[in-house]
């Protein structure tokens, strides 16, 4: 046993993070830890790598008992983390990111090539394929993450732990990182998966520990056990099974044509970009991220206003109009990042939940706000999302993931408005609270509404639109109704390759 | 007017004597910016450097080595006070910089009360300047050793320390790894990196930089201290640093620009153009520079992007 965690207690003020949660670790083995949002799975790992620290429990490596106080004395302890969001440099070249804090040097001097050399060394030993001069900030997110796992086995890790690593993949660099996660455990290494994605689970992990609410809700061998009964631990009950029917549609909500951008870095972000949402409709853009989703969403929002072609939102041209403009003319908006652009973190959750109608007759007067209407309306919604808060006057940061994200999903969706515009709705939230806002862009549909939603997620995709557009380079190369395709063809095409049949 | 060597040369001498402290004080700013804080005390650090090396000068009888000492000493310990409350306290850096700019002020004109019993200005025969260095080919070259009158070896130094922040910077393992907490402090701590120790010590050293140039205007070309010496030149430092990109070498190029403009200013002061106008220039050139870089910058990028959609459809 290379790795054992007894009894490890963790609370944040009355929240109780991890109960006495034991995990243990052999040599060479690939452990799974599943579990959703706000199970403590990241809690336990965070304690692992030195980031936390445990009220209670003791942790032994390699048989002898340890005291983490940072991440370097994990790391000296043969301890790497490959976290989620990349900690990298990005100006700086893959060689520079590897050998921090560790550098071959001449007399205080960097000794570039030495450094290179090494670098070099180390990715032909372990198969993660470099270019160690590439600068960061041009590489690929898969190269990314492979310089990430590199900087562990620079620093001689035995243990590596991957938070999420396959959130920001794409399906071919899932395929390769599942490849490479075996090579690593063949040549001794023994790793610790977090993750929700049951399928990649059942594809590397030899056992598989169960989180929920913050204890250990199960240990299983892989061969011994399934899906769908990870998932049914995972939640604690069974899934619902979304019942989709189609609408009939009707008049078109947003109608793009001819739409092109340009950036600095001197291609065209957006080239040509036509489509449409009707009334009634789902209509979902499946692509790598990065392949212009992000500027087009900007666009038809307002968000950006220097661009070419034509936005019609409910009939009306809002073409190069501001974000207040286009919201009026009917159009409500999740962003993908719930933090940075969907809510503000500080404010309370009535705040929150009113952004953007404070001027709206309903919630004020002459400029005078009505907290008793703005409070019934945020106390309604909040039931009706069945959002777990203590008062709506809390904050929103003090929100786990997913219930932010209702929170969001409660202010946009229910909006008196035809069109609501979905980023990444579910990235990184739990299956529960996943479950819950997909029924709420179906419901909205069939209530004579219109969702456009962008996704990496490709199961999310495949289930919810009646329409699917495949983005590939900043154009929209493929339409495709419900059922005409799977996600093996489509993830073919998000790369930009044809389907032969 | 007649132009002539004499006078060029004397506008190229006076450049450089007005070009060293914007110099240090911008590399200092470079220093602290690449290692991700923002440092708006230059202003501060200098103007108390300058009025404590006259205050040891003056009771050593003139020992410049303590007297110099005594002025960068005074500006790490100023540096010192503003990284504990910028780094270890979480303040503002502005206000924390603001706050040590004007106090020093004030302090420098009560203490000049309290030590000298003069107000505003202060100069005694007993006081010892730098010493100015003659140029080795002032004999052979006497034109060109002119360009170089009056220089003192903290102004030749201040090249050096040009150089010697760009190597420190760009080509030591200390260096990279301060570049690298300033691209992303988040990324260093996770491997183990003290970051905050770091950037204590990139502050406080980079008081060394400010103390020199307060040396510099209290002893340099003139040996005295007058009420509010440092005139602004931190906050033109700062342009300096915005506008070099915080690289050492782009840094110094701006300094020089700063430099011209500032003797140019002085020189033009004995033409018939009035006072109030000439003594602006060299803060009127701040903001300009300010105004064209942003604009250029602004332009490139636009640009940019046009000509990427133009070659994008000559291509389809």
């Amino acid at each position: 046993m290379i790795l054992e965690m007894k009894n490890i207690v963790k609370t944040y003020g009355r929240v109780v993070a991890n109960d006495n949660v034991s995990i243990d670790l052999n040599e060479g083995e690939i452990l799974a830890i599943v579990g959703e949002n706000g199970a403590g799975k990241s809690t336990i790992m965070k304690i692992l790598y030195g980031l936390e620290k445990p009220d209670s429990g003791e942790i032994y490596v390699k048989g002898k008992k340890v005291v983490f106080n940072s991440p370097s004395d994990a790391m000296k302890m043969g301890i790497g983390m490959v976290q989620q969001h990349f900690m990298l440099f990005p100006p700086m070249t893959v060689t520079e990111n590897i050998v921090y804090n560790n550098e071959q040097r001449k007399y205080g001097f960097l000794d570039k090539k030495k450094n290179i050399e090494k670098v070099r060394e180390l990715s032909e030993k372990y198969g993660l394929d470099v270019d160690p001069e590439a600068i960061i900030r041009d590489c690929s997110v898969g190269t990314q993450q492979r310089v990430e796992i590199l900087k562990t086995l620079y620093q001689n890790a035995d243990t590596i732990i991957f938070d999420e690593p396959s959130a920001v993949l794409t399906p071919g660099e899932v395929d390769d990182l599942l490849k490479t996660m075996k090579n690593l455990a063949k040549a001794g290494k023994s790793l610790i998966i977090i993750t929700h994605k049951l399928n990649e689970v059942m594809e590397v992990a030899d056992r598989v520990v169960v989180m929920r609410a913050g204890v250990v809700v199960g240990r299983v061998d892989k061969t011994d056990t399934s899906t769908e009964e990870l998932s049914y631990m995972m939640i604690g009950r069974q899934l619902m099974n979304l019942d989709i029917k189609p609408v009939e549609t009707g008049r078109t909500l947003l109608s793009v044509s001819g739409l092109t951008m340009g950036s600095e870095s001197g291609k065209k972000v957006l080239n040509d970009v036509n489509l449409h949402v009707d009334e009634g409709e789902i209509v979902g853009i499946a692509g790598v991220s990065g392949n212009g989703q992000s500027e087009l969403i900007r666009c038809i929002t307002g968000l950006e206003r220097e661009y070419e072609g034509k936005v019609l939102v409910d009939g009306h041209d809002v073409s190069n109009k501001t974000v207040d403009v286009v919201r009026k003319a009917g159009l409500s908006y999740i962003p993908e990042d719930r933090y940075l652009w969907g809510s503000a973190t500080e404010a309370s959750l009535s705040d929150n939940l009113l952004m953007g109608e404070e001027d709206s007759q309903a919630f004020s007067k002459n400029g005078i706000l009505n907290q008793k209407t703005i409070d019934r309306h945020a106390d309604q919604l909040i039931k009706e999302y069945k959002v777990k808060v203590d008062t709506y006057s809390q904050k929103m940061k003090e929100l786990s993931g997913g219930n932010a994200q209702k929170i969001i999903c409660a202010r946009e969706v229910e909006r008196d408005v035809p069109l609501t515009i979905a980023c990444e709705p579910t990235r990184g939230i739990d299956i529960g609270a996943m479950e819950f806002v997909h029924e709420r862009l179906v419901n909205k549909k069939e209530n004579k509404g219109g969702v456009l939603l962008v996704s990496s997620e490709l199961s999310e995709i495949l289930k919810l639109s009646d329409r699917i557009y495949v983005m590939f380079e900043g154009h929209l190369n493929h339409e495709f109704r419900h059922g005409e395709i799977d996600d093996r063809k489509l993830g073919i095409m998000m790369l930009g390759g044809e389907i032969n049949e | 007017m007649i132009i002539s060597w004499t006078y060029i040369s004397a506008i190229i001498s006076s450049t450089f004597r007005a070009c060293s402290p914007i110099l240090l004080c911008s590399l200092a700013a470079a220093m602290c910016s690449k290692t991700g804080v923002f440092n708006v005390a230059m202003e501060g650090c200098m103007m108390l450097s300058a009025f404590f090396s006259i205050v040891v000068n003056y009771y050593t009888h003139g020992n410049v080595i303590l007297s110099i000492l005594a002025g960068i000493l005074t500006s790490m310990i100023v540096s010192g006070i503003l990284a504990f409350f910028i780094i270890k306290l979480k303040a503002s850096p502005v206000i924390a910089g603001m706050a040590i700019n004007t106090m020093s002020n004030g302090i420098t004109i009560y203490l000049m009360y309290v030590f000298f019993g003069r107000k505003g200005l202060f100069q005694d025969p007993s006081l010892v300047g730098l010493t100015k260095v003659t140029p080795f080919f002032s004999k052979s070259l006497p034109e060109l050793a002119s360009c170089f009158y009056g220089l003192t070896y903290v102004d030749y130094l201040s090249w050096i320390l040009a150089i010697a922040v760009y190597v420190f910077l760009y080509k030591t393992v200390i260096g990279y790894r301060l570049r690298a907490i300033g691209i992303n402090k988040e990324a260093a701590r996770s491997l183990g990196t003290p970051v905050e120790k770091y950037q204590f010590l990139t502050m406080t050293c980079s008081g060394i930089l400010c103390g020199l140039a307060g040396v510099l205007l209290s002893m340099g070309s003139v040996t005295l201290f007058i009420q509010n010496i440092s005139s602004g030149k931190g906050y033109i430092a700062m342009t300096a640093n915005n506008l070099g990109a915080s690289h050492p070498i782009g840094v110094a190029a701006a300094s020089l620009f700063f430099g011209i403009c500032q003797s140019v200013g002085s020189f033009l002061q004995q033409t018939s153009l009035k006072g109030q106008i000439t003594g602006a220039i060299p803060y009127v050139a701040t903001i300009l520079a300010s105004i064209v870089s942003s604009i250029y910058v602004k332009a490139k990028k636009e640009n940019k992007i046009k000509q990427a959609l133009k070659a994008q459809e000559t291509k389809s």
